[in-house]
C-alpha cells in the first residue's frame, strides 16, 4: 500500500508574526519558514505506519512556491520515500490544493492520504474534507489515533467532550490532530540521504488543474494592544473605577 | 554594631530611604539575605532598597562613619555565596533601581539601572531590532548589576564573550562614597587605567554599580541546533575543531549520558536511540551555505567514527526542545542534592583534565554518580555529583569537601580556574590560591584598599 502525505510550507510556529504596513497580508520577508506542525505529525504517522509493516511507499506532496522543496526534503529525511512538488503562482486556495491532490491520488492510487487538520497560516481546516468530497474517499478528520487492519482503518477522533471511534473503508483521507504523535527529529545522515531521493516537479497545468481564487483577503490587522494597568490608591477608588469606568458593578 | 544602636541605625536608614524601603521583617531578611547557594544561613540586620544613586552614596558614607558592612544584592541567582549576608550586614537590594532606558540604535547601546532583569534587557533590545547576547538559564531572574559584578558568562560565550565584553560604561559608588563615571559608553578610550574592568567581576567588594551602559549587536538569524552523540571524550575536541573550522558557532555545549538519562526521565525525548558517553549541542545561524558546511563537517566526523549519530532542528520548536536537553540539566539535578563545581581549563586540555577527575572520583568515591555538562567550547565544565541515597546530606557534603581538594589540585596542575563563571564569593575563596598566585592575591587586597579602605563593601567575600 502507498501512503500519500501532503505538507505545507508556512511561517514557523514560534515566529512572532508581523503585519505588513499596508495591512494586505502577514509580512513574510526574512521570516523563518517551516513545515506546518500538523503536517509534521502527518509525516510522522505515515513513517510509523510504514515501520509497523504493510506500507510499501510514502509519497510526500507539497503544493505552493518552489521553496516548498525544503519541506519535502525534510519529510524525506524523516522517512518519506519520494516527493512531488507542484508549484503555483502565488498562494493556492484550499480548493485548488484539494483538486491538485485529487489529480495526484488518481495517478498514484494511495490506500491512505494523511494530512494536517489545518495549516497554521490560513487556519482553514478544509483541504482534507474537500479532497474526500472530490474523490469519494472516506474521511476521518481530527485523528488522535489510527490503526490499519487489512482494508479497514480505525480512527479515533477528538470531539467536544470526548472521543469518537470510526471504522473507515480504505482508501481514506485522514487529517492529523495535535495528539496523534510527537514527531521525531531529523537525523543528519537521513538528511543527506534525502537529498538523493527522487523528487518530481510539476505545475498545476501538468495536472490539468486550474487555480481559481474565489476568496480575497481584504485586510489583515494585528490584535489591539493591551492597555497598561493602573494602580489605585485604596478600595474606595477601586470600587469607584469598577462602577463608573468599567461599569461592572 | 559599632557606633550605632539598633534604633539609631533604623532611624538613620529611614532618614536616607523612604520608610517602606527599609525592612527588618524576617521574611525579607531571609529572602534577601542569601542567593541560590543553599549552604549559608541568612542573618542580615536590615534590607534597604535604594531608588537613587544619592541614596546609595549616603548609605556608603553612613557605613564609613559607623563601620557598617554592606552586601549588594541583585536577582540572588548566584551559586557562590557572593550575595550572602550571614553576619549582621545591611543588604542593599537593587529591586527598585530597575529602569531600562531607551535603546540607542545608532550607538547600539542601552543604559540600565543595576536591578534591571537580564531577560527584560534582552527583550528591550529585541524590540529595537537589536540583541543583548549574554544569556543563561537564570536570565529571567538575574539582574544586570549582578551579571556585571560576577562577569556572568553562559551559553553564548563562544560567539559573544562574557558580560565584560558588553559593558561600555559604568556608574559606580565606591567604598569611599565617590561617584565615578567609568568609560562613559565609549568604544575607543585610551586614557589610562580602565577602572570599569576592575568593577566587572569585583563581586561587590569595591563599591556599588548604580548604572550600566551595555553594548548591543545585530540579532542572529535562523538559529539551528545540532545534537551529536560522541563516542569518546577525545572525539569531542575533533568534532569541535571540525565544526569551528567550517562555520561560526553560536554555542558548543556538552553533557554526559548520565545527564541525558536524567532529563529524559523527566519528560524529554531522547534525540536519537543510539547511546553515547557524551553528547554535544552545537548551534549556528542557518543559511544554505552554512547547512552544506555543517553536513560536510558531520560527514567527516562520521567517517572518523567520532560521532555515532546526530539530529538537527527543523524549526524553532525543535530548537527549543533540543536546547531543553541541555538547559533542564541543572534544574533536574537539583532534586538529587548535587555537589556542583564550575571549573575551566584551556579548551585543548579538556579531555585529559576530565579523564583525570573521573579517575580520581572513581577510585576515591566509587558510589558517587557524576553528571558532566558545560560550555566545552570555552573550556568550562560543570561537575555535578549526585548524593548517593545511603549518605546523609552532612556526610555527603563533608566527602565533597575532600573531593574539592582533589579536583582543585588537578585544576591547579592544568593551570585552570577554580571558578569559570560563577565567581568566588564565600564558596571558593579558600581555594582561590589554586588559580591566583600569592602575589596576585596581595595585589587584589591592595586594589580593594584603594576603593574601599574601611572594608565596608561585601566583607569576607572573594578575598581570602
Amino acid at each position: 500500500m502507498k501512503i500519500l502525505v501532503a505538507v505545507k510550507r508556512v511561517i514557523d510556529y514560534n515566529v512572532k508574526v508581523r503585519v505588513k504596513s499596508d495591512q494586505s497580508d502577514v509580512d513574510l520577508s526574512n521570516v523563518k519558514m517551516a513545515m506546518n506542525p500538523f503536517c509534521e505529525i502527518a509525516v510522522e504517522e505515515a513513517v510509523r505506519l510504514k515501520e509497523k509493516g504493510g506500507v510499501d511507499e510514502i509519497i510526500v506532496v507539497s503544493v505552493g512556491e518552489a521553496k516548498s522543496e525544503e519541506q519535502i526534503r525534510s519529510a524525506m529525511a524523516l522517512g518519506a520515500d519520494r516527493g512531488i512538488l507542484v508549484t503555483t503562482d502565488g498562494p493556492a486556495s484550499s480548493l485548488t490544493v484539494a483538486k491538485t491532490l485529487k489529480a495526484i491520488v488518481e495517478k498514484e492510487q494511495p490506500g491512505l492520504v494523511i494530512m494536517g487538520k489545518q495549516a497554521i497560516d490560513t487556519d482553514n481546516n478544509q483541504t482534507g474534507q474537500m479532497l474526500s468530497a472530490l474523490t469519494g474517499m472516506a474521511q476521518g478528520v481530527f485523528a488522535s489515533e489510527i490503526t490499519i487492519d487489512g482494508d479497514k482503518l480505525t480512527v479515533i477522533r477528538e470531539i467536544d467532550g470526548g472521543l469518537q471511534t470510526l471504522s473507515l473503508k480504505m482508501p481514506a483521507v485522514v487529517t492529523a490532530d495535535l495528539r496523534l504523535n510527537e514527531p521525531r527529529y531529523a537525523k543528519l545522515p537521513d538528511i543527506m540521504k534525502a537529498k538523493r531521493k527522487p523528487l518530481d516537479k510539476l505545475t498545476l497545468a501538468d495536472l490539468g488543474v486550474e487555480a481559481r481564487q474565489t476568496v480575497k483577503a481584504v485586510k489583515v490587522a494585528a490584535p489591539a494592544d493591551r492597555k497598561a494597568g493602573i494602580k489605585v490608591a485604596d478600595v474606595a477608588a477601586l470600587v469607584d473605577k469598577l462602577k463608573n469606568e468599567a461599569k461592572v458593578l | 554594631m559599632l557606633g550605632l544602636g539598633r534604633q539609631e541605625l533604623m532611624s538613620a536608614l529611614c532618614h536616607i530611604f523612604d520608610q517602606d524601603k527599609v525592612r527588618d521583617d524576617q521574611t525579607t531578611l531571609q529572602s534577601h539575605g542569601c542567593d541560590t547557594t543553599k549552604a549559608y544561613t541568612a542573618a542580615p540586620q536590615a534590607v534597604v532598597f535604594p531608588t537613587t544613586t544619592e541614596q546609595v552614596q549616603a548609605l556608603v558614607l553612613l557605613a564609613n562613619a559607623h563601620q557598617l558592612s554592606l552586601v549588594p544584592s541583585g536577582g540572588r541567582t548566584g551559586l557562590s555565596g557572593g550575595a550572602v549576608a550571614s553576619n549582621n550586614e545591611i543588604v542593599v537590594s537593587f529591586d527598585y533601581m530597575n529602569a531600562i532606558g531607551d535603546v540607542n540604535t545608532i550607538d547600539q547601546t542601552v543604559t540600565v539601572q543595576p536591578g534591571a532583569i537580564t531577560q527584560l534587557v534582552q527583550q528591550a533590545a529585541e524590540h529595537a531590532g537589536l540583541y543583548y547576547p549574554v544569556d543563561f538559564a537564570s536570565s529571567g531572574s538575574s539582574h544586570i548589576g549582578g551579571n556585571i559584578a560576577t562577569n556572568a558568562g553562559g551559553i553564548k560565550v563562544i560567539r559573544y564573550g562574557m558580560t565584560r565584553d558588553w559593558v561600555l560604561g559604568l556608574k559606580v559608588v565606591t567604598g569611599t562614597g565617590a561617584i565615578l563615571n567609568l568609560n562613559k559608553g565609549l568604544i575607543k578610550n585610551n586614557t589610562g587605567y580602565d577602572f570599569r574592568h576592575l568593577f566587572i567581576g569585583s563581586e561587590g567588594t569595591l563599591g556599588f554599580i548604580v548604572e550600566a551602559t551595555l553594548g548591543l549587536t545585530q540579532p542572529p538569524n535562523n538559529l539551528t541546533a545540532v545534537v551529536l552523540g560522541i563516542s569518546s571524550m577525545d572525539g569531542i575536541m575533533n568534532v569541535l575543531q571540525t565544526f569551528q573550522n567550517s562555520i561560526t558557532l553560536t554555542a558548543f555545549e556538552f553533557f554526559s549520558e548520565s545527564g541525558l538519562s536524567l532529563v529524559t526521565q523527566h519528560g524529554l525525548n531522547r534525540p536519537f536511540e543510539a547511546k553515547a558517553p557524551f553528547y554535544v549541542l552545537l548551534e549556528y545561524e542557518q543559511t544554505a551555505d552554512a547547512d552544506a558546511l555543517v553536513m560536510a563537517a558531520f560527514e567527516q566526523c562520521m567517517e572518523n567514527a567520532w560521532v555515532v549519530d546526530g539530529v538537527i532542528s527543523q524549526n524553532e520548536t525543535q530548537l527549543q526542545t533540543l536546547w531543553a536537553l541541555r538547559e533542564n540539566l541543572s534544574e533536574t539535578c537539583a532534586a538529587y542534592t548535587p555537589y556542583k563545581n564550575d571549573i575551566s581549563v584551556k579548551v585543548s586540555d579538556v579531555p585529559t583534565f576530565l579523564a583525570e577527575i573521573d579517575a580520581v572520583i572513581a577510585v576515591g568515591y566509587p558510589d558517587f554518580a557524576i553528571v558532566w555538562w558545560g560550555h566545552i567550547g570555552d573550556g568550562n565544565l560543570h561537575l555535578n555529583i549526585l548524593k548517593p541515597e545511603h549518605l546523609t546530606k552532612t556526610d555527603f557534603f563533608d566527602a565533597c569537601k575532600r573531593v574539592n581538594k582533589d579536583v582543585f589540585d588537578i585544576v591547579e596542575r592544568f593551570g585552570g580556574s577554580v571558578s569559570a563563571e560563577h565567581g568566588v564569593g564565600l564558596l571558593k575563596k579558600e581555594y582561590l590560591h589554586h588559580t591566583r598566585s600569592a602575589a596576585d592575591i596581595a595585589l587584589m587586597h591592595g586594589v580593594k584598599a584603594v576603593f574601599d579602605p574601611q572594608g565596608i563593601m561585601n566583607p569576607g567575600k572573594m578575598l581570602p
